[in-house]
């Protein structure tokens, strides 16, 4: 149950930190929270038993990491438009060619 | 005499209204907005989709550009970048559309899309062009002509075609059809008057036609009243706020700004 706890506690915070570096970052919660839960659960499971709690630490770690990461990024990251010069170049160009084609087509609302 | 005077009323209630002339809009409105999608029950900001409007004159006669861009925001650029183009030119008082051009390029795919339409003939001059391999320009051309229904637009008109209706005189309930030509294929989209409802939006509070849209024929939409469309109540219809539920999951397309109104 212990080892269990850990080997998903780890699986989890590393999951939360993947997901805290990537544009899903909101999504870095749930396993953070999970795995915060079972690294408690085994800390005080460990306690009881005498037991080492260096890998709790380490979920522990992972954990806070990953939700500084993804806190940070949801209050300070802005939704901006990436680069759309090539976009804007493309409407231009389609506009400049569609002007040529409209002359060519029959068009027999005037 | 009764049933006649029924079916008029069911006629006129039915249908919103065919060949309205255009008081909904004009060259130089644009309106932005942004799009979400729900990843596991999630709303996240995935792009911003972009409709202008401009005038376009020939040496013969003044069209009305109907621009709409999609991109996507800068942190999703790296994972799967999206710089889409549609573009209608248009009769600018019956919104019957003349050319349409559609350039996709969506994480490294490409697609164009051309439609010329002869409305005397009702056919649409359709080139259709990927990207290939194969094929020493590095493009893979297919001309087609396509046979038309009268009234078939693209997607883009159809959109702002929808904004010209008078809605104000349809009952709840009302529904009208359109036939939006797509990938060649002509599509029959309904479009159905739920109820009036007031909605908060980046735009202040508006009161909205609610309507649901179905695509008869086809699985792309999902649920029968899960695609829903706000316009605005007014004399300018525009679009607010939009749910989607589709295949690969449900979203969002929220207004954040709207310049250049007509009315």
């Amino acid at each position: 149950m212990r080892k269990a706890s850990i080997i998903f506690g780890f699986i989890f915070a590393i999951l939360a930190v993947i997901l805290a570096v990537l544009p899903l970052y909101k999504f870095a919660f749930i396993p953070a929270i999970l795995a915060f839960v079972l690294g408690v659960l085994v800390f005080i499971k460990s306690k009881k038993e005498g037991l080492s709690t260096h890998t709790i630490q380490i979920i522990f770690l992972l954990t806070i990491i990953a939700l500084g990461l993804a806190t940070y990024k949801a209050v300070f990251s802005t939704t901006e438009v990436g680069d759309t010069e090539q976009l804007e170049q493309r409407e231009k160009e389609s506009e400049e060619k569609s002007i040529e084609e409209l002359e060519d087509l029959d068009l027999d609302f005037e | 005499m009764k049933s006649t005077i029924t079916t008029l009323l069911a006629f006129f209630t039915l249908f919103f209204a065919f060949g309205q002339d255009n008081k909904a809009f004009t060259a130089g409105e644009s309106l932005t907005f942004s799009a979400s999608f729900k990843i596991a029950g999630i709303l996240t900001d995935i792009a911003e989709v972009k409709m202008q409007t401009s005038e376009i004159k020939t040496s013969s006669s003044a069209l009305l550009r109907l621009k709409c861009t999609a991109s996507t925001y800068s942190n999703f650029d790296s994972f799967f970048k999206i710089r889409d183009l549609y573009e209608s030119y248009v009769n600018p008082r019956t919104i019957t559309p003349y050319l349409y051009n559609r350039e996709i390029s969506e994480g490294g795919y490409y697609k164009y899309v051309k439609y010329k339409y002869n409305h005397k003939t009702n056919l649409v001059n359709s080139l259709i062009r990927k990207k290939s391999k194969n094929i020493k320009s590095g493009f893979w051309d297919r001309k087609n002509d396509v046979k038309i229904n009268s009234g078939t637009r693209d997607i883009v008109s159809t959109i702002y075609k929808l904004r010209t209706l008078d809605i104000k005189k349809a009952t709840i309930g009302a529904s009208d059809t359109f036939t939006v030509l797509f990938d060649n294929k002509e599509t029959k989209f309904s479009f159905k008057l739920l109820e009036k409802e007031t909605i908060n939006t980046a735009i202040g509070k508006k009161e909205c036609y609610k309507l649901a849209i179905n695509l008869i024929g086809s699985s792309v939409l999902k649920g029968s009243n899960s695609n829903i469309l706000w316009l605005t109540a007014d004399e300018n219809k525009i679009p607010v706020y939009a749910k989607f539920a589709v295949a690969v999951g449900s979203g969002e397309l929220k207004i954040k700004s709207a310049t250049g109104l007509k009315n």
